[in-house]
């Protein structure tokens, strides 16, 4: 599989299709895996495919430095391939200028804090039915095998994984709950490191630098870790993919994707609305003459 | 440094009954910032302004609050003093001490302590108010009426009787509305037919009036002075520029006389091409595509009947006729879709409103209501005058009218008054004695309401010279019976005065029921975003000193459309609403309030939230570029001609990177740290 992504990009490089490409390399400290930008067919052998692919590389197609590369093509798995349509609907990439060059991905592992691999594949992956990604430009992996394995976790989708964790959750009184995140939140430094590694969260100014006035408390007293924390949340509701960057990001290791879970299974539950489909308008801020709520028209 | 004038208005007692005002201007007058603080009787009047100015003029203010009434009634008032008074007027915030406070307080120390708190609030803002420009916009000196009742015609005419180019809109085949179908009109009773028909006549001519019949406006953009109004014109399969109005073709219909004509509330019939009245404008066919043989075939891939078109000399008619889109640029548009009556006993659109089962309407036909009845009293009507009635043609002797069927019924959800069911019921007495000189006709109703000039007269010749016999109260059932072989309607009902149940055996029944606004009104409303009540009666901008604009500028109501009412008042409204178009149309360009929207395109990351949300589809996603044509970035950007100033966009914007002028956040913040403080 390395071998058919390498050819692909090299193709794309080579054919002068796109300027850069966006993938996987071992970068890090101790070979951990990160983001590569080849810019060369000569390059390609940086790239790598391995489930400790673990980054969602869309968080740099809105970055300017990227866009100022010229063209791009972007290596994605199935969740981050939805990040990158959700982009596109919010217009912050032109889809059409985009390559995307989407894996098969048979689950990704946790980091350790040392940066080495550990054995546990994160608990998004437990009850993925996508193994495929869709609304890609190339499908490098075996269709097959991703249908197999969609159809292996499907029964247990509702129930594994983060559900699992997040059913608990809701299973306390909201006491108990307000407790949990109380002692999670309390953790929180305020280093932003879930709004850098999250794709959808792209403001040039997020509203939580805002001064004159301040819109949130700034200070990582408890006030300022709750309006933060909640603020985010709500910001994604109807947007976020859960791909889970924003959890494995949080030097604090808060379960910043639980709290996401609950707005994205809200939005399953009451309007049928799963984010990153292509040209569906959003979930949260549309007005329409046919809305099917009398009162808001 | 600020200078702030804060007057505070006793409102005559309105105010000052249960705010101390003087414990007010005092607490106030402590405020940073605070110039000058006093109080006065009326600050509206002559003197309360002059007070206002002098103070301007003496300590050099900046920015003034006037604590009284909600902005609603003299915000424009205010703004006008200080602006004479040579400061901008966008300097001036009201404080709402009356409606928000001393009209809903009776605790004098609290209603006085929150007074304190709300003009606070207000002295925070002004401090933080920037001094703005109305924005100018240019007008196209045309207008749209939509709807050719009594009200669009009306209004039609005055506004091309002032120069301007009109297009009347009309979804019916033929102008006229409910007008075209009375029978005769109190309070004079004259003719409806001849006092309309001219007027429909003259529209048709009038070279500023474009009429657009069978059409329906689909969608409005655009703002006040320059509106894009896209009409549907309806597929008719005649030409109408080809026809001659000959009649050749609804004659030879196979299908004349077959198909319920709904002009005369399916009381009569008409072919499958017809005019819907023989006094109709434009006096052309239209093909009822349901009823078409021809037409029906088609779908099915034949061609059958064509029969009017064999017929017709001018060729005029066409069977692949299509619904066309036509565009208009328009500066004012006048809404005079009229009304339609509540349909009584049927399955209700609005499902806070029941019907009447217990009066059998469309179960026993000779059960009928008012404007059935005014077509079956018309000399141009299906019966040609004749009061006869629907089941089996007979001359009825004794009519019952059951006034207030639906109206004032909270039960069955409609609570107000239909205003002109006592006036018309009047006169369906007399004309029906005038026709049938021994019949007899009752009358059920709560209360006799006939305020207007020559009308209270006019229900007392009805009772007093034609005899007819009021019975105060309601009737609860209607029964079919049989009387000699004849079939009769017994009315449960009860005369309140005498104090007991009073039965008639009535020949026919005739339901003055609830006047409600036409199919479609709240659809419409929401494309021209115009408020509607709870029963999609258009809201009016103020009831006493705007009753014909509407909060959407640019947009004017007439007729009852806005309300239940008669043909005098609606006339009177509909020049009203034409008088009002054609001042503005008369400026060279218009000003709006400067308190839109404005995106900070620095920090904007054209998210499209803000456009998404925009009910007013003020906002897009625009690119920036530098002066080589580089592309930047993309931004959102605000039109200022179509931003209403909602703020929906501030409050969906995640980054917050757009802010409402005049209410920035920066002010918002600043009135809520005032009352934490
Ligand atoms: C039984 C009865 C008797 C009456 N007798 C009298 C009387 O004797 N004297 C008196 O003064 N008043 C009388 N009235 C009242 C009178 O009918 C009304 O005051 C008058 O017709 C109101 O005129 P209008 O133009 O507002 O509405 P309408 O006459 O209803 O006209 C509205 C027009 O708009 C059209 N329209 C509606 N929606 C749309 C749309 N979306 N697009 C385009 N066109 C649209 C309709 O087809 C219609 O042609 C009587 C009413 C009733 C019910
Ligand atoms: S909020 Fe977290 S899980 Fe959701 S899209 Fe952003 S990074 Fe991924
Ligand atoms: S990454 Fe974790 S610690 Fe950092 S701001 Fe986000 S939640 Fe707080
Ligand atoms: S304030 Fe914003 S949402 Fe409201 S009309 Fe203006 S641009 Fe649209
Ligand atoms: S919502 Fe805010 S950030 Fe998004 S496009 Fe509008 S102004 Fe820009």
């Amino acid at each position: 599989m390395e071998t058919e992504l390498r050819n692909a990009i090299r193709k794309l490089l080579e054919e002068k299709t796109v300027d850069v490409a966006i993938g996987y390399g071992r970068v890090g400290v101790g070979g951990a895996v990160g983001a590569v930008f080849v810019t060369s067919p000569d390059e390609v052998d940086q790239l790598v495919w391995n489930n400790e692919c673990r980054q969602n590389l869309a968080v740099h197609l809105t970055r300017p430095e990227i866009k100022a590369l010229g063209k791009i093509a972007i290596v994605v798995k199935a969740c981050d391939a939805r990040a990158v349509v959700v982009l596109a609907n919010e217009s912050q990439i032109k889809r059409e200028e985009i390559v995307v060059v989407g894996v098969v991905c048979e689950g990704v592992v946790k980091a350790r804090f040392d940066g080495s691999n550990g054995e546990q594949f994160f608990e998004k992956c437990a009850s993925c039915v996508e193994h495929a990604p869709k609304n890609v430009d190339v499908l490098i992996g075996d269709e097959a095998k991703a249908a197999e394995l969609d159809a292996k976790n499907a029964p247990t989708a509702a129930t594994s994984g983060n559900q699992a964790k997040l059913a608990k959750l809701r299973a306390m009184t909201s006491e108990e709950r307000f407790q949990y995140w109380r002692g999670e939140f309390s953790r929180c430094v305020r280093c932003y490191a879930c709004r850098q590694s999250c794709p959808l969260c792209y403001c040039n100014r997020c509203v939580a630098d805002k001064n004159r006035p301040t819109r949130i408390e700034t200070s990582a007293s408890m006030k300022g870790v709750f309006a933060w924390n909640l603020l985010r949340a709500f910001h994604l509701a109807g947007r976020c993919v859960s791909c889970g960057s924003c959890a494995a990001a949080c030097p604090a290791g808060i379960e910043l994707d639980l709290l996401n879970l609950t707005l994205v299974n809200a939005a399953k539950e009451h309007f049928n609305y799963v984010a990153g489909e292509p040209g569906v308008p959003p979930l949260i801020g549309t007005y329409s003459l046919d809305d099917e709520e009398d009162f808001i028209r | 440094m600020a200078k702030i004038g804060v007057f505070t208005c006793w409102c005559g007692e309105n105010i000052a009954r249960h705010v101390d005002v003087e414990a007010v201007s005092e607490a106030i007058s402590k405020l940073p910032g605070v110039a000058c603080s006093m109080n006065y009787k009326y600050m509206c009047s002559e003197p309360g302004q002059s007070l206002i100015s002098e103070k301007i003029k003496e300590l050099g203010l900046t920015g003034v609050v006037v604590a009284s009434c909600s902005p609603h009634m003299h915000l424009k008032t205010f703004r006008k003093t200080v602006e004479l008074a040579g400061v901008n007027p966008y300097m001036v915030e009201m404080a709402n001490i009356r409606e928000q406070c001393s009209w809903v307080h009776s605790d004098k120390a609290v209603a006085t302590a929150k007074a304190i708190e709300l003009i606070g609030i207000a002295v925070a803002k002004v401090r933080r108010n920037a001094a703005l420009q109305p924005i100018k916009v240019p007008v196209t000196k045309r207008a749209m009426v939509i709807g050719a009742g009594v009200a669009g015609i009306q209004a039609a005419l005055d506004l091309a009787a002032g120069g301007v180019e009109v297009i009347l809109v009309e979804r019916e085949p033929s102008v006229g509305g409910k007008m075209a179908g009375l029978s005769e009109t109190f309070p004079t009773l004259d003719c409806s037919q001849c006092i309309l028909t001219p007027r429909m006549v003259e529209v048709g001519q009038h070279p500023n009036i474009k009429l657009m019949t069978y059409s329906e406006v689909e969608k409005v953009d655009g703002y006040v002075g320059n509106f894009k109004v896209t009409v549907r014109k309806k597929a008719r399969y005649v030409d109408i520029a080809k026809c001659t109005g000959c009649g050749t073709c609804w004659n030879a219909c196979p299908k004349k006389n077959k198909i319920p004509n709904s002009f005369d509330y399916n009381l009569g019939n008409r072919g499958a091409i017809y005019i819907p009245f023989p006094q109709a404008v434009p006096a052309r066919p239209t093909i009822d595509a349901d009823n078409c043989l021809r037409l029906q075939s088609m779908k099915k891939g034949k061609e059958l009947c064509g029969i009017c078109m064999k017929n017709c000399g001018s060729q005029a008619i066409n069977f692949h006729d299509q619904d066309e889109l036509v565009e208009f640029d328009v500066g004012a548009i006048v809404v005079a879709t009229g009304y339609k009556l509540y349909s009584i006993g049927k399955e209700q659109e609005n499902p806070n409103i029941k019907g009447y089962g217990e009066y059998g309407y469309g179960k026993y036909k000779d059960v009928i209501d008012s404007l059935q009845f005014e077509r079956i009293i018309s000399a141009s009507g299906p019966t040609g005058g004749e009061p006869k009635r629907p089941s089996d043609g007979m001359t009825p002797k004794t009519v019952v009218f059951i006034q207030c069927t639906g109206s004032r019924d909270n039960a069955k959800g409609i609570t107000y008054c239909s205003k002109i069911c006592c006036m018309y019921t009047a006169k369906h007495t007399m004309l029906f004695k005038h026709k049938v000189h021994d019949g007899a006709a009752h009358v059920f109703y709560m209360d006799i309401r006939s305020g207007g000039k020559m009308y209270d007269e006019f229900v007392r010749r009805a009772i007093e010279q034609d005899g007819a016999l009021y019975h105060r109260g309601r009737v609860s059932k209607i029964e079919e019976i049989k009387v000699d072989g004849v079939k009769k309607y017994r009315c449960y009902g009860a005369d309140t005065l005498a104090g007991e149940p009073c039965v008639v055996d009535a020949d026919l029944v005739v339901l003055a029921c609830a006047m409600v606004p036409s199919d479609g009104v709240t659809k419409l409303a929401q494309k021209l975003s115009v408020g509607y009540n709870e029963y999609g009666f258009l809201s009016e901008s103020h009831p006493k000193l705007r009753p014909v604009e509407t909060n959407a500028a640019g947009v004017f109501v007439c007729g009852a459309c806005q309300g239940p009412k008669d043909i005098p008042e609606t006339v009177a409204q509909a020049s009203a609403a034409a008088g009002k178009a054609l001042i503005m149309l008369s400026q060279p360009y218009l000003t709006r309030e400067p308190e839109i929207a404005t995106v900070d395109e620095k920090l904007c990351a054209a998210c499209g939230a803000c456009v998404q949300t925009c009910p007013f589809k003020a906002i897009t996603i625009e690119e920036i570029r530098d002066r080589k044509g580089n592309f930047i970035k993309n931004t959102s950007r605000v039109n200022p001609g179509l931003c209403m100033g909602c703020g929906t966009c501030v409050s969906v914007c995640p980054s917050k990177s757009v802010d409402l002028i005049g209410f920035t956040d920066d002010q918002v913040y600043a009135e809520l740290e005032s009352l934490l403080a």
